[in-house]
């Protein structure tokens, strides 16, 4: 794969004339894990959405391989794995079709292996669940299944909102062990979190986001 | 990827089966209605019942379409959809014409049914019968438009309407124009080319529409 590189240049954003973040710069590369922490209202979910170019910038850019994420979506997009705060999940549907789904609109994954599904729901032991209905689902369970979606995934970039929120601690080493092991085959990671979870982590890029009060 | 979208879609419209009798019962119901109000009188009903179906069915598309996009924005899926790599104007595409299928077309089928009730000429039911088929996709795609516009807001429901019955109207004009044309004997050919041209500008122009205005809707 090639090296990759996203850096995020002066950006500003304003949501109704309020000022949300202001000349933020950030960069991640191949082998990063970037994490982004601060107070609530800060701003690093418009953050987040902006690195997906799911929320425009009032003023300044976000490269990827120094092409601003604009006029590269597409290979942008093939590369991106973006689990947010909501979980992407349908409410109707059982946790095993939802994955299915998700997996569908991603060409990265290898369509051949019909046990990635089941491999990922194991990892994170959401597999006994597979035939419930997310709506009958724990928040906690929800966001495993959410998650699950990385390992599916082949893509090289993750960018996630909140991923430890309603987890228990025993998932929550787990999923550092994931990253830690996305890290290995050259991954990026960029996650926003109140837990600091950088401990036995190298390549930390550290955004500390302040308010503007 | 068309065969699990497709899948997906069928089994959230047979898991929530009120999602399609719902419409089809809403329509029945306004339907006859109209008899118990205005009286049984059969010259006035000869001259407004095919009116009455097109406004029915306008309220069904209305109903149908009007939280069209909520689910999946709550649950992020929009935002999931906006960050993949696959066609999401195909997904949109492919949403439209199910949506369709599931909610106007059990409505198309019922027609033979509405113009026995109403003692409809064959020829003028006929009529009814195509400029639904040819409308409707095309009340639906402007319905869905109107829900995605709406979706940031908190409070859509009442302005939804207000936003699309008027770009209902040019679809509602030549239908109206083709039933009256066919029960003076009248050929009808001309307006029912114009719906198929309305068809066919709406539904290619639509997915790329919806995937602006929904890029606009999650932006805030």
């Amino acid at each position: 794969m090639n090296s990759i590189e996203i850096s995020v240049n002066s950006a500003s954003c304003y949501k109704n004339n309020n000022i949300v973040f202001n000349n933020v710069n950030f960069k991640v590369k191949d082998y990063d894990v970037g994490l982004i922490t601060g107070p609530n209202g800060c701003g690093k979910t418009t953050l987040i959405k902006a690195l997906c170019g799911i929320q425009n910038l009032e003023s300044g850019e976000i490269l990827f391989n120094n092409v601003n994420i604009k006029d590269s979506k597409s290979i942008f997009f093939e590369n991106l794995v973006y689990v947010g705060h909501k979980n992407s999940l349908n409410n109707d549907l059982t946790i095993i079709e939802n994955l299915e789904y998700l997996s569908a609109l991603d060409n990265s994954v290898h369509k051949t292996d019909n046990n990635v599904i089941e491999k990922a729901m194991n990892f994170f032991d959401i597999y006994k669940y597979r035939d419930y209905m997310v709506s009958d689902l724990s928040e906690g369970n929800k966001k495993k299944a959410s998650l699950s979606r990385l390992l599916i995934s082949q893509k090289k970039i993750w960018v996630l909102d909140e991923p430890l929120s309603n987890l228990d601690e025993g998932t929550i080493k787990n999923f550092i062990n994931l990253i830690l092991s996305h890290q290995k085959k050259g991954g990026i990671t960029i996650a926003s979190t109140h837990n600091d979870f950088s401990g036995n982590i190298k390549n930390i890029r550290h955004l500390k986001m302040v308010g503007n009060k | 990827m068309i065969t699990t979208i497709v899948k997906k879609e069928c089994s959230l419209y047979f898991r929530n089966l009120n999602n399609m009798f719902l419409p089809l019962i809403f329509f029945f119901l306004i339907i006859s209605i109209f008899p118990l109000v205005l009286g049984p009188e059969k010259i006035l009903f000869d001259k407004i019942i095919p009116g009455v179906i097109w406004i029915t069915s306008i309220l069904t598309t209305l109903l149908t379409s009007n939280n069209f996009f909520k689910d999946d924005y709550n649950n992020g899926i929009i935002e999931t959809y906006m960050t993949s790599e696959s066609s999401v104007e195909l997904i949109l595409f492919l949403k439209i014409i199910l949506c369709w299928i599931f909610t106007c077309f059990p409505i198309v089928i019922f027609i033979p049914l509405v113009s026995l009730l109403f003692d409809i000429p064959f020829q003028i039911s006929l009529v009814i019968l195509l400029t639904l088929i040819i409308g409707t996709p095309v009340l639906i795609s402007i319905g869905i438009f109107g829900s995605a516009l709406t979706l940031g807001l908190a409070k859509n429901n009442t302005l939804l309407p207000v936003i699309i019955l008027p770009f209902y109207i040019p679809v509602l004009i030549f239908s109206a124009s083709a039933i009256e044309a066919v029960s003076v004997g009248l050929p009808y050919g001309m307006q029912i080319y114009i719906l198929l041209a309305f068809l066919f500008l709406v539904l290619p122009i639509m997915p790329y529409l919806l995937k602006y205005t929904l890029g606009i809707s999650i932006n805030n």
